[in-house]
């Protein structure tokens, strides 16, 4: 849909924007992977990141993957088992991952990631309904302190940054952390209706995510977790307020494991031009976020530091399972499955038993029907294993031509010639022009 | 009259040809993208994020609005013709259109989708216009143990799912809330089920059971009953759209649709799948015909096509008023709209009227645009049914494998996906209806989610859901729907018997 405006536009920014330090590209692509859905904070980052990275000139092309689930864990596995050694691929990260990572009691660590730099801070709000009862941040606390268990305190998933805040500060009124009524939320996008409509007593979130409503005055900030006052915000600190905690949840950039040093310093190189970038300063200015940029080995040192004490909070809270039950719905949901299973198979199996008195030995039109069957389950194996490995043209084409047999054998030389054309074609409409990553295969070099 | 005045100008900056290119642009892809399984809107918005960096916020933001309201008429498409939904808000068409497809009357179950759609997404835009603020307030007093009422609500709706028999059908609504308790528990943060594959730890994809019990599924129950018996081919190929009783019988069920979509679409609960599952079981409630359903009801289409359009525009309330989103692809938009330093909320109306109005307008003309492109192409894709059915198969399994891998770039995926399928195929073999199943996924970890939630925020009592008169509400509302017609026909048997 070319538009003369829109192009004039892109001519005009291309024209205002500072000339790219380097002349030459660091990467003709970079692959950023946030492993969260879009919307959320790592997302947000890659977003941004890959925006200051193209306008920059630092990379030519840079594209941004979401694997979303489990706070970031699944995406890490992902990282770790199919990206090893991969040098143009960098993955989102942070306080939030390194909690689900104890929380869940995840295999995979960070210690199976290559660091590569901190990249940035955010501090976190503590914000009421404007219809609270609590004015001010010791009224909050009176009550949380004669009846811990009637605050509920909401914010994101289960072991990350809010809930370590509330841990923290429960500690330090002199409550058991494991009494703070924390109500996990998937996310700022589902927790902030919550506190809107005065569900939850206390909203914990990072500042991007209210200040808005703040400034709106629909949500009063309590305090923010900053060690001192921030210029932008109308509110006290928690150490103001007596209250010896500050938090800052942070975020950072990974490589995969086995990268070479080479690749880990070009990686290393292009976030630092980045992070000294105009746009990543803009940015920076617009999200609030604070610039935390370290370098490789100053972060390595930072995050065994932080896993340390991460472990230690989380502990102390007791999240990460032993004394949490989880009800008695599964067990519930396992009996009627297993109830109707029964029930359903007993009328089943009878009137099989009156069906097969009737009719007797298998027919000709059965053995057609297991032979189709079987061509499908060859292709569908065939493209299970070949998928990544061939690639997902050469896995669709047997998958299409195996099915397209099982329904009729006469024309093999047609089936085949349109098994190619429509794996080729799928291939090229989804990686190409919708740029979903497909795997390429054997024949990378070709299509 | 204000508001009129702000439309006015709004119309004035959409129908100006950029705006109007972008608006076609949108519609054109979201259309495709709704027929692709797999591949839905908030994909295609996050993919176009930074093409779009270079154009002015409005144009891009008419274009994600065309992309969002044409993949609500697009995913009815594959529904009605192959029995593979495109989105799951189409899961509940595939049920009487593709019967209706089966029957040669296809196209007559694209045009009652697709006017549906333009009725419903034209009623709820003007109703978005006029009354967004005061319903996103409405919204606000929904909290844990109002969805949680919501959710029981919704259940019911499987009374009118469950097919031949009752044992069945609840048998395949259990196998779905089972599936549905595989992944962290996100109130603990424990995972349960997972087996130690972090690819399990997220659940099961609502998309990857879709896809694998329809399209996978019906790929290979096809192959199963090949060579047995014909009269699932068909034979009439009528492609002349609706009837006037096709008319007769649609108009109701389209504004019932979008009475039910609009405000369940604005609750930040579920998006847009439970008004169509609410719809269906109204429809075949409120029908003459009961009998019909599942059989090619033409009500059993155009209502919850009509309830997913109407719920699409009831998600843009919350996110343009509150800036709150309760979809995926609004989650996206909410994005979108940052990075352009915008923020939607309660200061966006006053800050930026210009964009919010440019872009509702953008809606109304995105939503005739839609009805343009899709009324001619009702016939066209009606014809989809002609092509010879192994290469419609070998390219169905080649779609739904790429939209199980894209979700999440995992081969595990796939192995479910085909796994699922074999599932589906014996569930069809053994007349085991296969919508429960899907209503018991989406509901299940949605409905425990909010009980635990609602009993933790009131530090374990368990009144709040009596004490709560909307939840209360909806509770007896749950119970009346699923005990009503017994007490209907013990009290009024010559009724029941007419």
């Amino acid at each position: 849909m070319p538009r003369p405006s829109a192009a004039l536009a892109a001519l005009l920014l291309f024209a205002l924007t500072p000339a790219p330090a380097a002349a030459d590209p660091v990467y003709q692509h970079l692959r950023l992977i946030a492993p969260a859905a879009p919307g959320g904070g790592w997302d947000q980052t890659a977003r941004v990141m890959q925006q200051a990275l193209q306008s920059a000139g630092i990379v030519h092309t840079s594209s941004v993957e979401n694997i979303p689930g489990a706070a970031g864990t699944i995406g890490l596995a992902r990282f770790v088992t199919a990206e090893r050694g991969t040098g143009d691929v960098a993955m989102m990260s942070g306080l939030i991952m390194l909690g689900a990572i104890v929380t869940h009691r995840s295999a995979l660590t960070l210690h199976d990631v290559t660091p590569v730099a901190r990249l940035l801070g955010e501090y976190e709000v503590i914000v009421v309904p404007a219809a609270s009862p609590f004015r001010t941040l010791a009224d909050l606390i009176r009550t949380f302190k004669e009846r811990p268990e009637s605050i509920s305190w909401g914010g994101g998933s289960a072991g990350g940054t809010e809930q370590i805040l509330a841990g923290l500060i429960a500690d330090a009124v002199g409550v058991n952390p494991r009494l703070v009524n924390y109500i996990a939320f998937s996310g700022g996008g589902e927790l902030r209706p919550s506190v809107l409509g005065g569900q939850v007593s206390v909203g914990l979130d990072g500042l991007a995510g209210f200040q808005p409503y703040i400034d709106a005055g629909t949500v009063r900030a309590l305090a923010i977790s900053s060690a001192t006052r921030l210029p932008y915000l109308d509110a006290p600190t928690l150490r103001e307020q007596g209250i010896d905690v500050d938090l800052e949840n942070w975020r950072c950039v990974l490589a995969p494991p086995g990268v070479s040093t080479a690749d880990l310093h070009r990686l290393e190189g292009a976030v630092k031009t980045m992070v000294e970038s105009a746009p990543w300063r803009e940015a920076l200015e617009r999200y609030h976020w604070n610039d935390r940029y370290l370098g490789a080995d100053a972060f390595s040192t930072f995050l065994e530091s932080e896993e340390a004490r991460v472990i230690a909070i989380l502990k102390k809270l007791g999240t990460g399972g032993d004394n949490a039950p989880t009800g008695p719905y599964p067990v519930l949901v396992l009996a009627g499955l297993a109830i109707f299973g029964l029930v359903a198979a007993r009328g089943l199996l009878r009137g099989r038993s009156r069906a097969a008195a009737a009719s007797g030995a298998p027919t000709s039109e059965t053995i057609v029907a297991w032979k189709a069957i079987a061509l499908i389950a060859i292709g569908i194996t065939v493209d299970v294993l070949l998928v990544e490995r061939g690639g997902f043209v050469i896995a669709s084409t047997a998958l299409f031509w195996a099915t397209a047999r099982a329904f009729d054998p006469r024309h093999p030389a047609r089936d085949a010639i349109f098994a190619v054309a429509v794996s080729v074609g799928a291939y090229l409409l989804f990686a190409r022009v919708l740029q979903l990553p497909l795997p390429a295969g054997v024949l990378a070099g070709w299509i | 009259m204000e508001t009129l005045t702000a439309l006015g100008r709004g119309f004035a900056s959409a129908v100006t040809l950029p705006h109007l290119a972008w608006a076609l642009a949108g519609t054109t892809l979201g259309t495709a993208v709704g027929v692709l399984p797999g591949i839905g809107p908030a994909l295609t918005v996050a993919v176009l994020l930074p093409i779009t960096f270079s154009l002015d916020p409005t144009s891009a933001f008419i274009m994600f609005g065309g992309i969002y309201y044409g993949a609500m008429y697009g995913g009815s498409t594959t529904s009605i013709l192959i029995n593979s939904p495109g989105e799951t808000a189409s899961i509940v068409t595939a049920i009487d259109g593709h019967m209706m497809a089966r029957k040669g009357r296809g196209a007559a179950a694209l045009t009652t989708a697709a006017i549906g759609s333009f009725v419903a997404g034209t009623l709820a835009t003007i109703a978005l216009t006029f009354f967004a603020p005061p319903l996103a307030a409405v919204a606000l007093r929904f909290g844990p143990a109002e969805y949680f009422g919501l959710t029981m609500l919704a259940f019911t709706t499987v009374a009118a799912l469950l097919g031949n028999s009752v044992v069945r059908g609840l048998l395949s609504l259990f196998l779905g809330l089972s599936l549905g308790l595989v992944g962290i528990d996100q109130l603990t943060g424990d995972a349960r089920f997972s087996f130690g594959i972090p690819q399990l730890m997220d659940g099961i994809d609502v998309m990857i059971l879709v896809i694998g019990l329809f399209a996978v599924g019906e790929t290979l129950y096809q192959a199963w009953r090949h060579g047995r018996d014909e009269e699932h081919i068909i034979t009439i190929h009528d492609f002349t759209g609706m009837s006037r009783e096709d008319w007769s019988r649609s108009w109701r069920p389209w504004l019932r649709g979008t009475a039910i979509g609009f405000p369940l679409g604005v609750l930040p609960c579920g998006g847009s799948v439970i008004p169509t599952f609410v719809s269906y079981m109204l429809e075949k409630r409120l029908s003459k015909h009961p009998e019909e359903f599942g059989h090619g009801a033409i009500e059993g289409v155009a209502g919850p096509e009509a309830a997913n359009n109407a719920a699409a525009a009831g998600v843009l309330v919350p996110l343009l008023t509150l800036g709150l989103p309760s979809s995926a692809t609004a989650a996206v938009m909410l994005t979108a709209f940052q990075q352009y330093g915008l923020q939607p909320g309660p200061l966006l109306f006053s800050s930026r009227p210009d964009l919010v109005w440019t872009l509702i307008a953008s809606l109304y003309i995105g939503n005739v645009m839609l009805l343009v492109l899709n009324l001619p192409l009702a016939s066209v894709w009606a014809r989809v049914m002609l092509v010879p059915r192994n290469l419609l198969f070998g390219g169905i399994l080649v779609l739904a494998s790429v939209g199980a891998y894209s979700l999440n770039r995992s081969v595990l995926d796939l192995v479910l996906l085909y796994t699922v399928g074999a599932v589906g195929c014996t569930m069809r073999v053994f007349d085991i209806p296969l919508v429960p199943a899907v209503l018991g996924l989406i509901l299940g970890p949605l409905s425990e989610q909010q009980f635990r939630r609602a009993v933790a925020i009131s530090g374990g009592d368990l009144s709040v859901f009596v004490t709560r008169p909307i939840c209360a509400t909806l509770l007896v509302l749950a119970c009346a729907v699923l005990a009503g017609p017994y007490l209907l026909r013990r009290w009024l048997p010559e009724a029941a018997a007419t």
